[in-house]
């Protein structure tokens, strides 16, 4: 039984290696593009990887932006919940979890109305905390 | 949201192999079968787990857990015990007390885990810990402490311990 779990380790990770690899290419993109991440309307300093925010918003452009501060966010597996929930709601576009920020970003299509509210709901189903959510572009 | 868990286990003590889902972050219901390498039997259990506590702050989680779980066939075989944890992206500290009997024996071990990751991965790299794992049992009343391997990627990790007595303490898990 050891030698088919070691087995089935060696195969679980070489699946999971090649399976992750697109996060990698999102962040190899360059653009400065919409710099709107200076100052928030409200005067509050958003407080984001300024680089990071310049990847993610590039190749969406127009789009609401909602950065979302979460508590407890110590993972991948807590990113990958994130991810999944998200995922599940056609008018986003585009999410990204930068666990070093404790920040999750979520591109909204322009007409998108969002509900401070859905969001929290997701990130507590998820066992997380939500302390902030800043929107731009509304 | 609800997902799926597959563990294997394998130690000194047994072979698992167990599924658990988790409708929503309070509690998981699973099933698992094992080989007891102390009665050497082969047994389905039911395995029920239930989150009683968790602290999110900015940068670390904290958690216990109840868990639980009783043989299909036989309800001599059985377990119940705590696991707690405190983590953050750099530093891991993890207990278990554990009350567990099977067929003409009782088996109370605890155990307590201590990790550190050498580098801090983005989402999605390759996460490594270095961990040091420390086991006590009331059967042969000896504590006996190894060090980890724990590799995380993706939806999979993995645990390798190594003890020259006991041997390899092999864990997998995979979520999805
Ligand atoms: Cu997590």
């Amino acid at each position: 039984m050891k030698t088919t779990l070691i087995l089935g380790a060696t195969l679980i990770f070489l699946a999971s290696t090649s399976q992750a690899q697109h996060h990698h290419n999102m962040h190899d993109m360059h653009s400065h593009e919409g710099h709107m991440h200076e100052q928030m309307v409200d005067g509050k300093a958003l407080e984001v990887d300024v680089e990071r925010f310049d990847n993610f918003v590039s190749d969406i452009p127009g789009d609401k932006i909602a950065v979302v501060s979460v508590q407890g966010m110590v993972c991948d597996f807590c990113a990958r919940g994130i991810e999944k929930s998200f995922g599940k709601n056609n008018q986003i576009s585009k999410i990204d979890v930068d666990l070093a920020s404790g920040k999750v970003l979520l591109g909204f299509q322009s007409d998108a109305e969002i509900d401070q509210a859905y969001i929290e709901k997701q990130i507590l189903n998820n066992g997380l905390n939500t302390t902030a959510i800043q929107v731009l572009g509304d | 949201m609800g997902g799926h868990t597959l563990m294997a286990y394998s130690n000194a003590q047994a072979d698992k192999i167990y599924w658990h889902y988790t409708p929503n972050i309070k509690y998981s219901l699973g099933i698992d079968y094992q080989e007891d390498k102390i009665t050497e039997q082969s047994f389905a259990s039911a395995r029920f787990t239930y989150l009683l506590h968790r602290k999110n702050t900015a940068t670390s989680q904290r958690n216990l857990y109840l868990k639980s779980g009783v043989g299909l066939n036989d309800s001599d075989n059985h377990f119940y015990g705590l696991a707690g944890d405190w983590e953050t992206r750099r530093l891991f500290v993890g207990f278990s007390a554990q009350q567990q009997s099977g067929q003409g024996y009782d088996l109370f071990e605890q155990t307590f885990k201590l990790g550190v990751a050498p580098y801090l991965g983005d989402y999605g790299d390759l996460h490594t810990w270095l961990m040091i794992e420390t086991k006590k049992n009331d059967f042969d009343d000896r504590r006996t402490t190894y060090p980890v391997l724990r590799l995380f990627k993706g939806g999979a990790l993995v645990e390798i311990g190594y003890h020259k007595k006991t041997d390899w303490d092999v864990h997998l898990m995979y979520r999805f």
